[in-house]
This record gives C-alpha cells, sequence and structure tokens, in this order.
C-alpha cells in the first residue's frame, strides 16, 4: 500500500503558545506563519469559553489539511498545486499567479495571500525537509510536544496508533475533501 | 561545526530569564549573519525544545532599535536625549565619577543591580567579582518577586529553594498519583522544563489540580481547578490540614522521623523545650516525650521512633506540647467551611482535596514565585510545604538520580581569599538606602540585565524620590527601556547569539552558550565590559581570558571539571550530569539547625510566626469590608516575554499587540465595561490607562495585567504604578524582603468616567 502521510494534532497537550506559528514563519519564510492557532468556542483567542467552573481553553491549530481530493489543485489555472502521491499537497510559489481560485476552493481557509508577493501560499508539509528525512519544523519547535507525524496507512505509525487510542476528530469531513490532519480530542475531567 | 550550501551549524544555548528551561539552540550561520535558529539535540532527544520566543531571538539579535554605541546622557534624566561617545571615554568616565564618589562617601555606596541573569552565569559572576574587589555594595535581586519562596524555604527545609524536596522526583519523571500546581503556570512560564512533565504525569494516569486565581492555560489541562483569592494560600493550606488531621490521613510515622513535630514547646514562651531547662545536658538539646517510657527523651533517632506527636505534658512543672499538636490545634479553627470564606473556594473542593491528599499514595506538590509575590508569601509556601510534609510527600531527588550541578561561585563571591568582600543589600531595602540613606547612603547604582523602573514596584516613587537621590546612573542594555532613559551613561550589550557564557540547566544537564557571531556595532558583553572597567580601576588581572576565562572558573569544581564538563568537551553538546544509583531516599537530613523539616519555627515564635499561620494579604481588599479600592490586582506571566525582554519584538507583538487588563465578567458589568473598552485601573499611587478584555481567566474580584510590557506601551501608567514598595520586616529578619506585585488593591473605570 502507498504512504498517506498525516499529521495528528493532540489537543490535551497543545498549550497554544503559537509557537508552531512562529516556527512556520522561520522555516517558510512567511509573513503570518501558515499554522495559525484558534481557541474554541470563544470569541478571542486565548479567553476560555463556559462559565465556572466548567470553563474550557481547548487549543485548534488550523494549517492545510493535505486532502485526499484537494480542491485547490484542481482549481488552479496554473497547475501550481500538485498532489503528490505520499500525500503532501504541495503549492508551489514559482507558479502562482495569485488568482486566489484555490483560497475560494479550499473549505478550511487555510491558504494565506502574501500581499507583499502578490502570491497564494500554504503548508506544504514542510516537503522540502520531508525530502531530507526531517520531520516538519513545527513538529520538532512544539512545545507541549502535541504534533505527530507519519504514514496513517502504517498500523504502527505513531500517528496511526494515536488514532487508533484515542478519540479524534477532522474538520469538516462533510466537505468531502478527505483531510489528513487528525485532532485528539481533549479528555474529559475526573473531577475531584 | 557541519558545513552544507555555505552554512555553518553551533550549537549554544538559550539564557534568556526565563531560566531553568535553557533551550539548546543550533544556530545556523551563513557568512556572518544567523539565519535560522532550531532546537539542539540533547542526548536524550526527548528533552529537545525550543519556545517561541528563542524562535524570535533573530528579532532581537537583527532589532532595528539595538542600541549600537555607548552613551551619555545630556537632557534631563528619563528624557532620552543622549549623545554618542567612544568606549574609551565611557570607561574614563565610570571609572573617574565611581573613584569620585569613593573618596567621598566610600565604596560601601557605590551598587551593583544585578537582575536576572537568566541561565547565565558568569555574566553575573562578572559583576560580583568586581564588586568583591572594590568592597563596594551588591543589590541582591531576589527581592523582586522571588524572596517569598527562599523565605519559606529556608524556614521549613533550611534551603534557599524547596524545589528539590517538594518535586525533585518529579522533575526526574516519576509521575505521582495526585499532582498539585499550587500558584504557577509553568504552560507559560515554564513549558519545556515543566509544563511538558505536566502533561506527561496525565497521561500516565496523574490526576492534575490546579490552585491558581486565575483560569490559566494550565488549569485549562487540569481535572480540577481551585480559583483562590490571592494571597490566601495558607488558609487554603489549613483547611486541607483540617479536613486531613479530622479524618487521621496524616503520615505519623514521618511526622515523627522526619519533621519536628514531636519536638516538645512551651506553651509559656511558644519556645522549644531544652534541656537547660529541665537539667538536661547538653544544654541545647531538644526533647520528645517518649510513649514507651512516658517520660522524656532527648531527641535522637532511636527515640523519635517512640515520640509523641499530640498531647499536652507536664514537665517539671513546664507545659508543652508537642510542636504537631500545636499544628493541628491551629487546623482545627480553620474547617472547610471557614477557610472557604476566606478563600473563595468551595467547603466541599477542600474538603475533597484534603481526602484526596491524605489518601493519595504519592502527591507532588508543584510551586514557583507567583504564589509569594503577597506580603505574607513566605507563610502561603511554608502552608502547601507543611501539607506535603505531614503527609509525608516531600522527598529529594539528590540522593538518587542525577547529580546536581555545583559551581564554582567562590572566585566571585570573594575575590581575594581572607579579604573582605562585597555588602549585601536586599533590592528592596535599596529604596530606603537611596532615598533615607539608610541603613547607610547609596550613591551611585549600575543596572545590568534588570529593567528597574518597569519591573520594580511604585514606578512613581522610583522616578520622583529615587533616581533623584543618585549622583550617578549605569546601564547595560540592548535598547533603550524605560530604565537605560534614566541613565547617565548608558553601554550597549551583545545579544545572546554574540556571546559566550556558561549555562547550569535544564537539569539533568550543563551547556555552554556559544558565541556565534560577533558582537554587531559597538556593543560588547558583560563580562567584556566588567574587564574593561576592572582594567581602568586596577583590578584588570582577574579578568584575563574575558568570558572564557571566567568560564574555565565557574567550572572548577569537582561536580562539573572533575566529570568532564570542560569548556571545550560543552563546545560538543549539552553535557548530561552523572547518575546516583537508586537509593535510599530517607532521613532527609534537610538543612535546617534540626535536621528535620520544620513544621514549627520556635525562633518567629515572638512574630506569631512559628506555625504556617493564616494572615490576610497587606492591600487585599476581599479581606476588608468596604475596601476604597474592593479589586485585587495581580500580574501573570504571558508566553509572549521572559519578564520584559521581548515586549518590543515585531514577530511577537503581531500575535499579541498590546497589554490588557483582564477582567471577570461579573466585575466588568457592574462597571458597565466591555472587551475593547478602554479603562483606567487605578488606586492612591497612580492610574494605569489600557484596554479591558472580559473574561473567566480572572475570578470575579481580580484582575490581572500580564507584567512585562513597557511603560511606554500603556496609554498612561504601567504595570508597576499600581504597586506598592511594603516590606515585611520577617521577612527582612529571614533573608530579604519581597516586593508584593500580587497584593494591591484597585479599582477600573471606563476612561470616560476618569474625573
Amino acid at each position: 500500500m502507498s504512504k498517506r502521510l498525516g499529521m495528528v494534532i493532540d489537543q490535551e497537550r497543545c498549550i497554544g503558545c503559537d509557537a508552531c506559528t512562529v516556527a512556520c514563519k522561520l522555516e517558510n519564510s512567511t509573513t503570518e506563519g501558515w499554522i495559525q492557532v484558534e481557541t474554541l468556542n470563544s470569541p478571542q483567542k486565548d479567553v476560555p469559553s463556559g462559565t465556572p467552573p466548567d470553563l474550557w481553553l481547548e487549543f485548534l491549530p488550523k494549517l492545510c489539511n493535505h486532502c485526499s481530493d484537494p480542491p485547490c489543485v484542481e482549481a488552479c489555472p496554473n497547475n501550481a498545486i500538485i498532489k503528490t502521491g505520499d500525500g503532501p499537497v504541495i503549492l508551489d510559489r514559482e507558479n502562482c499567479d495569485g488568482c486566489q481560485a484555490c483560497m475560494e476552493a479550499c473549505p478550511y481557509n487555510v491558504i494565506q495571500f502574501n500581499q507583499q508577493k502578490g502570491i497564494a501560499e500554504k503548508c506544504n508539509f514542510c516537503n522540502h525537509r520531508l525530502e531530507q528525512g526531517l520531520e516538519p519544523f513545527c513538529l520538532i519547535c512544539c512545545e507541549g510536544q502535541a504534533i505527530f507525524f507519519g504514514d496513517s496507512n502504517d498500523p504502527n505509525s505513531v500517528v496511526s496508533r494515536k488514532i487508533a487510542e484515542r478519540e479524534t476528530f477532522q474538520l469538516k469531513l462533510d466537505a468531502g475533501t478527505g483531510p489528513s490532519v487528525y485532532y485528539c480530542k481533549m479528555k474529559p475531567r475526573r473531577r475531584l | 561545526m557541519t558545513e552544507e550550501d555555505n552554512i555553518r551549524t553551533i550549537r549554544t544555548a538559550c539564557s534568556q530569564h526565563c531560566g531553568i528551561d535553557a533551550c539548546g539552540i543550533l544556530a545556523h550561520v551563513k557568512g556572518d549573519r544567523v539565519v535560522k535558529l532550531e532546537p539542539a539535540d540533547f542526548p536524550n532527544k526527548i528533552d529537545n525544545r525550543i519556545c517561541l520566543r528563542g524562535l524570535s531571538m533573530l528579532d532581537v539579535t537583527y532589532h532595528p532599535d539595538r542600541l549600537k554605541f555607548p552613551m551619555k546622557r545630556v537632557g534631563e534624566r528619563g528624557e532620552g536625549k543622549f549623545e554618542r561617545i567612544s568606549w574609551d571615554e565611557a570607561l574614563d568616565t565610570i571609572a573617574g565619577k565611581l573613584k569620585d564618589i569613593a573618596a567621598q562617601h566610600g565604596w560601601k555606596s557605590i551598587g551593583w543591580v544585578l537582575g536576572g541573569p537568566g541561565a547565565g552565569t558568569t555574566k553575573f559572576g562578572a559583576y560580583l567579582r568586581l564588586a568583591s574587589l572594590t568592597q563596594s555594595t551588591r543589590v541582591s535581586a531576589w527581592g523582586y518577586g522571588d524572596a517569598g519562596i527562599p523565605c519559606g524555604s529556608r524556614v521549613i527545609f533550611g534551603s534557599q529553594f524547596p524545589y528539590m524536596y517538594l518535586f525533585g522526583e518529579f522533575w526526574q519523571r516519576k509521575f505521582p498519583e495526585l499532582l498539585l500546581i499550587w500558584g504557577t503556570n509553568p504552560a507559560e512560564a515554564m513549558p519545556l522544563q515543566t509544563m511538558r512533565k505536566v502533561l506527561d504525569a496525565k497521561e500516565a494516569g496523574a490526576q492534575v489540580i490546579v490552585i491558581d486565581p486565575r483560569f490559566t492555560v494550565t488549569a485549562s489541562k487540569a481535572d480540577e481547578h481551585l480559583a483562590l483569592f490571592p494571597g490566601t494560600d495558607s488558609a487554603l493550606a489549613l483547611g486541607l490540614m483540617n479536613v486531613i488531621f479530622q479524618k487521621g490521613l496524616h503520615d505519623v510515622d514521618f511526622i515523627r522521623k522526619e519533621t519536628n513535630g514531636s519536638f516538645l514547646v512551651r506553651i509559656d514562651t511558644g519556645k522549644f523545650l531544652l534541656g537547660e531547662d529541665i537539667g538536661v545536658k547538653p544544654p541545647k538539646s531538644n526533647m520528645i516525650w517518649d510513649e514507651a517510657s512516658n517520660s522524656t527523651a532527648k531527641v535522637k533517632r532511636s527515640t523519635l521512633k517512640t515520640a509523641s506527636i499530640t498531647g499536652t505534658y507536664d514537665v517539671n512543672g513546664i507545659e508543652c506540647k508537642p510542636a504537631f499538636q500545636m499544628l493541628m490545634e491551629l487546623a482545627k479553627e480553620y474547617p472547610p467551611e471557614k477557610a472557604a470564606e476566606i478563600t473563595g473556594v468551595s467547603a466541599d473542593l477542600i474538603t475533597k482535596l484534603g481526602e484526596k491528599i491524605g489518601v493519595s499514595k504519592k502527591v507532588v506538590f508543584f510551586t514557583y514565585m507567583g504564589v509569594s509575590r503577597t506580603y505574607h508569601g513566605d507563610i502561603c509556601l511554608r502552608g502547601l510545604a507543611t501539607v506535603a510534609s505531614v503527609t509525608g510527600n516531600v522527598s529529594t531527588s539528590f540522593s538518587s538520580g542525577n547529580i546536581p550541578a555545583v559551581l564554582n561561585w567562590d572566585p566571585f563571591l570573594k575575590a581575594v581569599p581572607g579579604e573582605p568582600s562585597f555588602h549585601r543589600m536586599a533590592i528592596l531595602n535599596l529604596y530606603d538606602a537611596v532615598i533615607n540613606e539608610k541603613p547607610y547612603p547609596i550613591k551611585a547604582l549600575w543596572f545590568a540585565f534588570i529593567n528597574f523602573v518597569n519591573q520594580c514596584v511604585d514606578y512613581n516613587k522610583i522616578v520622583n524620590e529615587f533616581y533623584p537621590k543618585l549622583d550617578f546612573i549605569v546601564q547595560t542594555e540592548l535598547f533603550m527601556t524605560p530604565s537605560a532613559r534614566y541613565a547617565d551613561i548608558v553601554l550597549p550589550v551583545c545579544s545572546l547569539l554574540e556571546f559566550s557564557d556558561f549555562v547550569p540547566h535544564p537539569y539533568p544537564y550543563v551547556q555552554l552558550q556559544q558565541k556565534i557571531i560577533e558582537p554587531l556595532y559597538e556593543s560588547r558583553s558583560d563580562v567584556n565590559i566588567v574587564a574593561g572597567l576592572a582594567e581602568k580601576l586596577g583590578f584588570g588581572d582577574y579578568f584575563k581570558g574575558g568570558e572564557e576565562g571566567l568560564i574555565d572558573l565557574i567550572l572548577d569544581n569537582p561536580t562539573l571539571k572533575g566529570e568532564g564538563a570542560t569548556r571545550e568537551r560543552l563546545k560538543k553538546g549539552a553535557f548530561l550530569l552523572r547518575a546516583l544509583p537508586e537509593g535510599g531516599n530517607f532521613p532527609l537530613r534537610v538543612p535546617t539547625p534540626s535536621k528535620k523539616i520544620e513544621i514549627y519555627a520556635d525562633w518567629l515564635s515572638e512574630e506569631g510566626q512559628a506555625l504556617p499561620v493564616y494572615l490576610p494579604p497587606i492591600e487585599a481588599p476581599f479581606a476588608k469590608k468596604d475596601a476604597k479600592y474592593p479589586l485585587s490586582y495581580i500580574q501573570g506571566h504571558s508566553r509572549f516575554r521572559t519578564h520584559s525582554s521581548f515586549a518590543n519584538v515585531e514577530s511577537l507583538l503581531k500575535l499579541n499587540p498590546e497589554p490588557v487588563v483582564d477582567i471577570n465578567p461579573i466585575d466588568a458589568q457592574e462597571r458597565n465595561i466591555s472587551t475593547g473598552d478602554t479603562v483606567t485601573v487605578f488606586n492612591d499611587r497612580a492610574r494605569t490607562t489600557l484596554k479591558a478584555r472580559v473574561s473567566g481567566t480572572v475570578r470575579p474580584g481580580v484582575v490581572d495585567i500580564m507584567q512585562g510590557w513597557w511603560a511606554d506601551q500603556f496609554e498612561e501608567g504601567g504595570v508597576n504604578h499600581l504597586t506598592h514598595d511594603i516590606k515585611n520586616p520577617v521577612q527582612d529578619k529571614i533573608y530579604e524582603p519581597n516586593m508584593n506585585m500580587n497584593d494591591v488593591a484597585v479599582d477600573v473605570i471606563k476612561k470616560e468616567e476618569v474625573k
């Protein structure tokens, strides 16, 4: 079976620190960072939802889902986005003319428009690092060690194990694009 | 060092003032420019780490606002008008000025205010060495928030820090059944060395309880959060002990063997019964009541086994009780309902937590500095440490595990053996020394790695009463901070990519901070600046070899050099300290005079603090009826800064653009305040104007402004305009008084309502 590279982000371990965003900017010379951390169910970042004693801070780092059926690839008139054999969806900045069709097609709103360069940009799973046998840069800079990466078609990979062991969810499954990013849910609290 | 595409990589360590996280960093260098930073390898890769601030270090190093050359003040102090001078002129001016002041007032009147050296050692040591050689005054900076823990720890454990006794094993990844995180937010303040282990412990099955006035990121990971009022921690501790004693869940054997709970206390004086009181030799021996012989006996390992820890005894007509009996009687006054009334935590939760601590096999009490930043913060620490002690949840990592790094501080603390060294002054006592010349006048101050006026209490007092009394002020800095503006001479220092230092963290490793690039502009390292000044003062010989010479000095200790941790070896990577065989942990032999955990400190009986009593915070409005300022103001720590460092870094400002005051929805509604409103936080000392953020982050009755923002980033005022310099004399007696940034009363109104 072919590889299907995917990512698991454990909400139980994500401390919402934004190191992934800063790391992405440094590694990929981006202006915003292609991974952005949201605070769930809250009108503002870093502000808890709910009322005492049921307050929650649940962080959701959002990035390209590297879909198995990526609508951005279809939408791009310049073939600047390709789906690679083992999973990553790569946007080639050199071939982008900034038409933003991909941004409209993406159900996840994770393709950014770089105003300075006039082109679309998004997470490439650090493909340039994968080619060297390295892990994505956000993963190695994650303060909470909440990010896992590997082949979800290999039952022994760390991502497959996490998916098997934990209650997970994926974003907008009804969009039918087959996302490759999984989130492990926060565990229920064991009250005193 | 490896080469690839003309990129060199060099391993260094981040010595920023988060202190113990001390990330190993691999710097990628192209030509003379650092182009990328990434986490460097540790021997155990699970310890590889970096944080968002470390990742932003290039934005500090290449910041356009870096101070580029020495400057002298040409306008009024604080006005910000400076003129470029040469290093020679700067050092000549400083040396001349210091000599003049010393001639008039003595070297004692010259002080070195050394703030947070972080994990760096020799940059701190260099100043100590020069202070020692000149016999001037070293101003200890523990008291700017970090003296409360040492004060409490010195009483109960006899050590500067309680950490190895409370959670040393936790740091070695021996995870407990119950993990209490008390008054600290490691998710933002110590994410790598501590928070990762909290997450690991939870994954390994620990139940996690967070005790904090704020619903922090750490609290969000907890199974239960106890949102107490700031500074009521010792009342909570007494409430927990009430439950524990009521149900008989304390560890009698541990109390007998490891604490002074069995020592007899005279009811008439509150002092320990001594041999001399009843004609027993040696005269200073402590006494217990031996249940086996039904008589008094001297404290010995053998007698402790059958020592009584409860009851009242008549000893030759002197009424005595074991110290533990005294503690039980104190705790009896704090049933959960009363503790609930004081702390704001429900009686039900206090009862359940007390029971849980009592029945759990192993409980770790994790705490840090935040818990101690109220007027009686030292007793808050003693309170929680006493709960740990009476339930047998104290241990030490260093009788097994890896050896601790012991540094050779002697050449810095005492540069010339046999000669007197520097005078030591607590930073909170410095206010009086400068303003009122008590206990002796201070006329000149050198500030290094400290943003004094921004980070210390009572900004207006410093500006209006403190600075004007000084004849001469020097500041070493990377940027024109609010404090640097008040200096007469400002000296540009290197960013941490531009100089070498020794970093004795994170446990169980030590590391070298390596110079990656040459100092930018005309900046110099603190060590080189001190060496230059020492030359002018005739002490140049003591600083030969610069940074590397001092690193070799500090490494000259059997636990480092003897183990092979030489400078050459450290260039290759982090050094893992030797592991000791698993061994017997007990008896602990803590470094108190009695070698026992002192749950009763008879030397504080006159002050009424022999036991961890609950004494209300000094300003806290919740303890007073009809308080003029009804809200309790505290300062949390933000992941975007280490204290006031990084506050001016563009990439971090993008994520966190401006200061806000967090206010609970209940308090906000009463004041008609919504998120985004500009509000004024005020008390009799000052007004601070900024945006409000209405959020459940703070409990009702409490407001929080994250510390570290520079005063000029506020519309009006700043974080420490609101704080006070009230001193706790008991802390002064124990060690040194702490600044109580979390013990401040304020009110908040919308800006347009300010009269």
